[in-house]
Formats: C-alpha cells, sequence, structure tokens
C-alpha cells in the first residue's frame, strides 16, 4: 500500500476522536475557568485586567458571608429532595403504572420546565405573598387573620425553585424509567413481594444512577438558582449566594474578585458531589437493557390509579395550570388585585410588549439559538457521554470532573469568566451570537451529559462488544447499536436543552452584545423597571413563542419520520 | 450574526495598542481640537457640530445605558424619527455592570460603542481619568449651568434629573401617622414595612449622602433598626408599596410615583420639608467610537431642547431637563419648584462610595 493510498483509506481511531472531542470539550470549559480563578485572586484594583496584584483574602474574607452561603445551602437542599420526590413519583407512576390518561400526562409533565423560572417565581409571588397574594387576599376576605402562606419564607423559595428549576428531574429520572426491562419487577412481584416493596427493592435501586445524577445535577442547578431567589428572597432580606453575587457585581466599583471566589468555592461542594455519584455508580451494575429483548411493560396498581391520577393533577395544578392562570390574569391588569375590576382590565401590557422591536428581535434569537444548542450539544454531549463511560480512554473520569464544573458555578459569575475569555480570543466572535452559543453549549454541558449518561449506564457493554465480535467498527458500533438504544435519553436532552437555551439568563445578561439580544434577560430586565403586569406579558408570549416552535418542530420531524416510513 | 471589528487579541497586542494609544493622545487631542473648530451647524432646530452627511453614512449608533428597556426604546424611537438614516442598537445593563462591560471591553481592545450613559456620577468621573470619554463640547451646552459639566468640559453633560422624596400607601398608613420630613421615616411604627433600594443604585448613594450631611452619621444606623427591604429599581418599590406589601417608600422617585398613580394606585407623594435628594445621570460620546459623526449627533440631540422633551416628558423616562430654557415637566412643575439636595462637594461625594456600599449593604442585611 502506497503513502497516498494509506492516506486515503486511513480513517480517525477512537483514541483520536475522543482526544479531540473530549479535549475539545475541556478547553471549552478550563478556559473561561482560569479567568474567574485568575480574578478570584485578585487582590488590588478589582477592575484592572489582567490583575495587579495576587493574594487570597478574598477567599479568607468570604467567612462575612457565612449565612448567605447557609442560607444557600439549605434551600437547594430542600428544592432538591422536593424536585426529587416530586421526579421519581411522577416518573414512576407514569412509566410504570397504568395510571389513566398516562401518555397525555408524560407530556404535561415536562410543562413546568417550559414555564421560565422568572415566571414560576413572579406567578407565586402573585399567589402567595403574605399581603398581596390571592390566596391571602381571598382569606382575609372571607374573614381570616393575617396571611394563610407566606412565600417569602426559604421553604416557599425552595417549593418554587423545585417547581421550575426542579422539574428537569423528572425528565431525567423518566428517561431511565423507560429504559428499564420491567421483567425484573414482575420476577419480583411473582415472587410474592408488594408493589411497594418491589419500587422500593427492585425500581429504585435500578434507577439508582439515574436518580442520583439527576440529585447532583438539580442539587447544583439549586445552588446556581436565580430568579426565585431574587423575586422572593429579596422581600424577606433572604439572600443566597447568586442575589448576593449580583449585587456585589452589580455595585460600583464591581465586586468581581469577591464574586469569584463566591463562585469558586462552590466547585468544592460539586467536586464532592460528582465523587460521590462515581463511588456509587462505579461499585455496582445498572444494565439493565441487555441482549435480552423487552417491551417497557406498566404494571397494574389497581384502585391506586386513582390517587395516582390526583397527584398527577395536583402536581400540574400548582406547577402550570395555577401559575399559568395567574400570569395570564396579572398580563391583562393595570394593576393586579385578587378581585376583578372592569376598570383595571387593560391590553396595553401586549400592546407595549409587542411594540418594542428589541423583543422581537431577542425572540427570535433565543429561539435560534435554542435549535443550534440542542441540536450542536445533544451530539457532543451524546459523544461525550459514550467517551466518559464506554470508551475506556485514560482520563475519562477526569473529563467528566471538567465538564461539571460551569454547573458548579452560577452561570452569571461563569459569564464573567467567558467575557473575560472571549473578549480577547483571536476569532472575532464577541458580541455576536456566536458567542451566545458556545456560551451554552458550555454551560449545559452538565444538563447534557447527567441526562444522557444516566441512560448509557443502563446499556449493557455486551451489546457493543458483540457487534466488535462480529467485525464492527467503533464508529459503526456507536452509530448502530450505541445511538439507537439511546434514543430516549437523546430525545430528552435534546428537548431540555432547547428549553434550557432558550430560558438562560445569568449567562446572556452579560455577554449579549447590542446586536444579539435574547429574550430572558429582557423580562427580567422589564420585571425591574416596568411592572408585573408587563412582565407578565412578556413572559406569557416568550412560553408561548417557544411552544409554538416545539409544535412546529415536532410536527415537521413526525412528518419527515411518515414521508420515510412510507 | 454580526462581527464586531476588533484591534488586539494578545498581550503583546494588547500592549503595543496601549502604547499606540498613549502615543497618539496628544494627535488625538489636535484631531479633536480640530473637530471642535468645526463651525455649529443648525440640524432641525438644534445646534449640532457634527457631520451630519458623514452621519448619516456611518448609519448606526450603539448606545450603552442604564435606563430600562422601554425607556431607552422610546428615546432611540424618537431619534430615529429625526434621523431615519441613523440605526440604532443599545445594551442596557445597571450602571455598575455595564461600566465593567464597557471597562472590560475596552481593556481588550474592543471599541464598539458610540454613547454612554450612567446613572452614577462616581464612574463617570472614573472614566474621564481613564481616557474614555471623547472631548466633545457640544453646542448645547451654551444651555447648561458649567456646575451641571464634566471638568472640563466635553467630556460628559449632566442630561437629566432624577429625584427622590416619600412615598406610602395610603390604605396602610393613617393620615396622622403620614411622614412630613426625613426623620419621620424613623418612626417604629413603620418597622418592617419600609423599602429602598439596592446599594446599586446612585439615587440611593445620593440619598444616603445628603441625608448624613444633613443629620449626621447615626441617622441611618437608626434607620437600619427599621429592618427595610432592598430592591434594584423604582418599579419594584412602587409594585409592591401600590399593592400594601410594604407600606412605605423612602427612595420614591417622582417619575415612579407618576406611573404607578395614573395606573390606579392609592399612593401618595411627599416631599419632605428638609429636601429631596436629587441626582442626575451623565451622557457622553465615547472616544474611539465606531460611528464618531453619529455619537456627536446623538449626543447634541439628546442634549438639546428636542431630545430634553423626550427625556422630560415620556412619563417612562421623565428627567426634569436642567437646560436654562426648559419647560415645566408634565406635572406642570419645573424643577425649580422642588428643594432639591444635591452634594456640594462632588469629590468627598466620589470618595463617600466605599464607605455607603459597606453600610448600606449592612442596613439591607447583605
Amino acid at each position: 500500500m502506497t503513502h497516498l493510498e494509506r492516506a486515503r483509506s486511513w480513517r480517525p481511531g477512537p483514541r483520536l476522536v475522543s482526544l479531540l472531542v473530549g479535549g475539545g470539550a475541556a478547553v471549552l470549559v478550563l478556559y473561561p475557568i482560569a479567568y474567574l480563578i485568575q480574578a478570584s485572586l485578585s487582590v488590588g484594583d478589582p477592575q484592572a485586567r489582567p490583575p495587579e496584584a495576587y493574594g487570597l483574602s478574598n477567599y479568607t474574607d468570604l467567612g462575612r458571608y457565612a449565612h448567605i452561603f447557609g442560607n444557600t445551602l439549605l434551600v437547594a437542599a430542600m428544592a432538591t429532595v422536593l424536585a426529587i420526590v416530586f421526579g421519581f413519583a411522577m416518573g414512576w407512576i407514569l412509566s410504570r403504572t397504568n395510571v389513566p390518561g398516562r401518555a397525555a400526562f408524560e407530556q404535561l409533565m415536562a410543562l413546568p420546565y417550559y414555564v421560565t423560572p422568572l415566571m414560576g417565581a413572579l406567578a407565586w409571588a402573585l399567589i402567595g405573598s403574605p399581603t398581596s397574594g390571592f390566596v391571602n387576599q381571598v382569606w382575609r376576605a372571607l374573614g381570616g387573620d393575617g396571611h394563610l402562606i407566606d412565600i417569602n419564607t426559604p421553604w416557599g423559595i425552595a417549593w418554587v425553585m423545585a417547581l421550575f428549576e426542579g422539574a428537569v428531574a423528572f425528565v431525567m429520572i423518566g428517561a431511565v424509567m423507560k429504559s428499564m426491562d420491567p421483567a425484573l419487577e414482575e420476577a419480583s412481584q411473582v415472587l410474592g413481594a408488594s408493589r411497594l416493596r418491589t419500587m422500593l427493592r427492585i425500581t429504585l435501586p435500578l434507577v439508582l444512577p439515574g436518580v442520583l445524577g439527576a440529585a447532583i445535577f438539580v442539587f447544583a442547578e439549586m445552588l446556581g438558582s436565580f430568579s426565585a431567589a431574587l423575586v422572593l428572597g429579596l422581600p424577606n432580606r433572604f439572600y443566597v449566594v447568586t442575589t448576593a453575587m449580583y449585587q456585589l457585581v452589580s455595585q460600583y466599583p464591581p465586586r468581581f474578585p469577591t464574586a469569584a471566589a463566591m463562585g469558586v468555592s462552590l466547585f468544592a461542594v460539586m467536586f464532592a458531589m460528582v465523587w460521590i455519584y462515581r463511588r456509587i455508580v462505579s461499585g455496582g451494575s445498572y444494565a439493565t437493557i441487555t441482549g435480552k429483548a423487552f417491551r417497557p411493560r406498566v404494571m397494574d396498581v389497581g384502585r391506586l390509579r386513582w390517587p395516582f391520577l390526583g397527584l398527577c393533577l395536583g402536581y400540574l395544578g400548582v406547577a402550570v395550570i395555577l401559575p399559568v392562570l395567574t400570569i395570564v390574569y396579572a398580563s391583562f391588569q393595570r394593576l393586579t388585585t385578587a378581585f376583578p375590576r372592569r376598570d383595571n382590565f387593560t391590553l396595553a401590557n401586549y400592546a407595549t410588549a409587542l411594540s418594542l422591536d428589541a423583543v422581537r428581535s431577542a425572540l427570535w434569537n433565543s429561539l435560534l439559538l435554542g435549535l443550534a444548542t440542542a441540536s450542536v450539544g445533544v451530539v457532543l454531549m451524546g459523544f461525550l457521554s459514550w467517551l466518559i463511560y464506554r470508551s475506556r480512554l485514560p482520563g475519562a473520569g477526569l473529563i467528566e470532573y471538567l465538564l461539571m464544573f460551569p454547573q458548579a458555578v452560577p452561570r452569571l459569575v461563569f459569564a464573567f469568566g467567558m467575557l473575560w475569555a472571549w473578549l480577547v480570543f483571536p476569532i472575532p466572535i464577541y458580541g455576536t451570537l456566536w458567542l451566545l452559543l458556545i456560551a451554552y453549549l458550555t454551560v449545559f454541558l452538565p444538563l447534557g451529559l447527567r441526562t444522557i449518561s444516566g441512560v448509557i449506564l443502563q446499556i449493557d457493554r455486551a451489546l457493543e462488544e458483540s457487534a466488535q465480535m462480529c467485525g464492527a467498527t467503533w464508529g459503526y458500533r456507536l452509530r448502530t447499536v450505541t445511538m439507537p438504544l439511546l434514543k430516549p435519553g437523546l430525545v430528552a436532552a435534546w428537548l431540555l436543552l432547547f428549553i434550557a437555551s432558550v430560558r438562560e439568563l445569568g449567562a446572556s445578561i452579560l455577554l449579549m452584545g447590542p446586536k444579539s439580544k435574547v429574550i430572558t434577560p429582557a423580562i427580567v430586565e422589564s420585571w425591574f423597571s416596568t411592572s408585573s403586569e408587563l412582565t407578565a406579558a412578556l413572559a406569557l408570549l416568550q412560553t408561548l413563542a417557544v411552544a409554538a416552535a416545539l409544535a412546529i418542530m415536532f410536527a415537521v420531524a413526525r412528518r419527515a419520520v411518515q414521508a420515510g416510513g412510507e | 450574526m454580526t462581527d464586531h471589528p476588533r484591534t488586539a487579541v494578545t498581550r503583546r497586542g494588547f500592549l503595543r495598542t496601549a502604547a499606540l494609544t498613549t502615543a497618539a493622545v496628544p494627535l488625538a487631542r489636535a484631531m479633536s481640537a480640530s473637530a471642535q473648530a468645526r463651525t455649529a451647524a443648525k440640524v432641525l432646530d438644534f445646534q449640532t457640530l457634527a457631520d451630519v452627511a458623514k452621519a448619516e453614512q456611518e448609519g448606526e449608533v450603539v448606545y450603552y445605558s442604564h435606563d430600562g428597556e422601554a425607556g431607552i426604546g422610546v428615546l432611540l424611537d424618537s431619534f430615529k424619527k429625526d434621523f431615519p438614516k441613523i440605526k440604532t442598537s443599545y445594551v442596557r445593563l445597571q450602571t455598575g455592570a455595564l461600566y465593567a462591560k464597557i471597562t472590560a471591553e475596552r481593556s481588550a481592545g474592543r471599541f464598539g460603542v458610540d454613547v454612554l450613559q450612567l446613572s452614577d456620577i462616581s464612574p463617570a468621573i472614573d472614566f474621564q481619568k481613564r481616557g474614555g470619554w471623547e472631548v466633545h463640547v457640544s453646542p448645547e451646552l451654551a444651555a447648561y449651568k458649567a456646575e451641571h459639566q464634566s471638568g472640563p468640559a466635553g467630556h460628559y453633560t449632566w442630561g437629566g434629573v432624577s429625584f427622590a422624596g416619600i412615598s406610602y400607601n395610603r390604605a396602610k398608613v393613617k393620615p396622622e401617622q403620614a411622614p412630613k420630613t426625613w426623620k419621620d421615616i424613623l418612626n417604629p411604627a413603620f418597622k418592617d414595612g419600609i423599602s429602598a433600594k439596592l446599594a446599586t443604585s446612585g439615587m440611593q448613594h445620593a440619598q444616603w449622602y445628603t441625608l448624613r450631611k444633613l443629620y449626621g452619621n447615626d441617622f441611618w444606623q437608626e434607620f437600619a433598626k427599621q429592618r427595610p427591604k432592598g430592591f434594584d429599581a423604582r418599579a419594584q418599590l412602587f409594585d409592591r408599596l401600590s399593592k400594601g406589601d410594604d407600606r412605605m417608600c423612602v427612595l420614591a422617585e417622582y417619575a415612579g410615583y407618576t406611573l404607578f398613580q395614573e395606573k390606579g394606585a392609592d399612593i401618595e407623594f411627599v416631599a419632605p420639608a428638609d429636601g429631596l435628594p436629587a441626582t442626575a445621570f451623565f451622557i457622553g460620546v465615547v472616544n474611539r467610537a465606531p460611528h464618531p459623526e453619529a455619537a456627536k449627533l446623538f449626543v447634541d440631540w439628546a442634549l438639546s431642547k428636542r431630545g430634553q422633551a423626550v427625556y422630560q416628558n415620556q412619563k417612562i423616562l421623565l428627567y426634569g431637563s436642567l437646560r436654562s430654557d426648559a419647560p415645566p415637566m408634565p406635572t406642570g412643575k419645573r424643577l425649580s419648584d422642588f428643594k432639591l439636595l444635591f452634594p456640594t462637594d462632588w469629590n468627598d461625594y466620589v470618595a463617600s462610595h466605599p464607605v455607603f456600599v459597606k453600610e448600606w449593604n449592612s442596613i439591607m442585611g447583605l
């Protein structure tokens, strides 16, 4: 074989491709983090770039914010427990039981994730504020005293965070449950175990990687949660790390070094979480998709179907129906009160919202970015999941640690690292949508990885090894064995990435330029500078636009599949 | 997707740019002087030093501002009506974050901004020290007192004034309890029912400074006992006040009050007899602007009677004009009808900023 022929027949090996993709992703994460760490060590003029002097005083001074770290861990833990309980219960009910309307509920359960956290927080502020909350107004009108509920407490904040930012847990756990062979549960029941015992002893241990992955992801998401703490915490002088950081970097002069030190210190929490996760998943086998064929089947839970139906309806009620109705109602009000008056009704909020040029272009940019982030992200993150859990590449574990970094730091602070990093990058993407695409792909790496890797761990390695024995190349194996089996995880990841991109706030605030605006910062800004009513109209328009875009995409995809089948 | 021009990408490049910039200062000054030598031309009904044909050829002005989206939209739409060949785009952030963004961009050699507007004089002065403003002595400055211009003139100008009194919810505060002076906000009856702004606000700094001068350092420590709640923007303050979530707002900007009163909120505005803390916004042309003529045209327009009418009459903005020939505000009142409290020593005011931030963060529980 000549050199030329050898060159022509050359195909990149798995090791080279893995190194390139894994290395590229690691650089994507580490590049801004290097700037963030540099800023956290700056002890001179806080605005000087590069820093004038280095030291550790920003870290040693963090003790004065101990109460804020305590608040953050408290609400993040409460919200994670709530989100995982909701996610697991709903995932199990809808994937494994014969609850009525299962298919429809499965679609509806993802709806809270479509509702932006800001919209959810605003809605619950209108519902549950101690004085002006609708529930409390009605309570007092009926003769009650004081307030019935107070959404401005840590529990209230955790509740809203769990409903709107923890909804991702349902999607992640649901994807894992769908990929589980029901024969194991059936065997348990045949052997006389009750339904509850089967769920606790068989189902739960088998979906453990997915549940743990979701728990770690959700906890980190809660650490970085911003909107709920901003809307509901400030009225009670309750700050968490993100709202404190927001204040620190918005003040003049902006205290980046303190904010960066706060952000970097959260890495320790995230490292500990990932370490625990890897210890647990490496200690057992969770493969439920093996060479043996199975069809996901559901259990007959008898009369329990009806309480389960009530649970599903209740969850939808508090996470979707009640907040959306509240926002719709508020968007038609001049000044929102619980009791409607004709003279308080107005269409002016919609007229204003639709008249803002910037909002229209921002909405379009957001949808475009959502599409690009989800499509590129699913391929990139699917490959990275395979690389980490299947490739046996040396250092794959290290790559997982690295790729979880963006989840450990609130995105607002991570955005400063990206701002400084990409400002000096030799390719002129600063101020363009390309920068936002790179930013989204970076900050959503953990989301994609956690969603897909929960399913990858359930696929028996033997399936790929059989293909290898039959002579399939690594690329062919990946395409024809692994990817089709990963389909539920990939579809869930695409959807999550799309929604997460459209509603992204923290990174976008700083990285968008005059011609690359996106919608969520515009909505938050409206809340700051106009009124809850106009903000409600904007948030509703955003939600409708996302729903419409998804409906069109699904319709096109369905038509394409049908056309392919004919 | 749009690419923006960039000029430096490496440390060496950055240093080279910095060296060239330093060397170019005298040249730029000479060029600037030459530009200033251009005679002012009348466009529409205002005077400008900008070459309007060139500005239209540039075709764009990029504006960085602290104002809300809706306010910026109104302002830029008005400019576009007058100059339809010039497109506008903007970035909106709170002053601290906005200033951080522009300084980070400039330190990386990126110069994409034409006009900068800030709500706090401290960063405006800092930007002047860093050589960030283009010296553009607008012919419209003739209508402004020297004390409302940068020293020396031409860096930035006080584009309009906002001031704050006390506002309360009439359903929550009995008439006999209604505050009349600033000392009344210390009444323990209002504990846990008071709102103000956070330390991100230039107006809050002005209030802290001027009332501290009036009533001494202990005033705000007494106020801290009321456990006030802090928010970022006036819309939030009035939203909560109107709904009864707070009984009293102690940084009640008049512009916010009129907006919510029009919506039917049952709130009252009190102009305390001891005066109303006031602050301005500061506007100027940024040096190395990508569209220099359009930038000058925009600033001349913004400072003119025509531009000031937009700032002053649009209720989403409602900044009182400092022009000597300014008409009354839409409420029928002039700035001179209010007893405004401005800091008298600006150096002391700017120097007090770190003390303010530390004390105010502590008062607000941060």
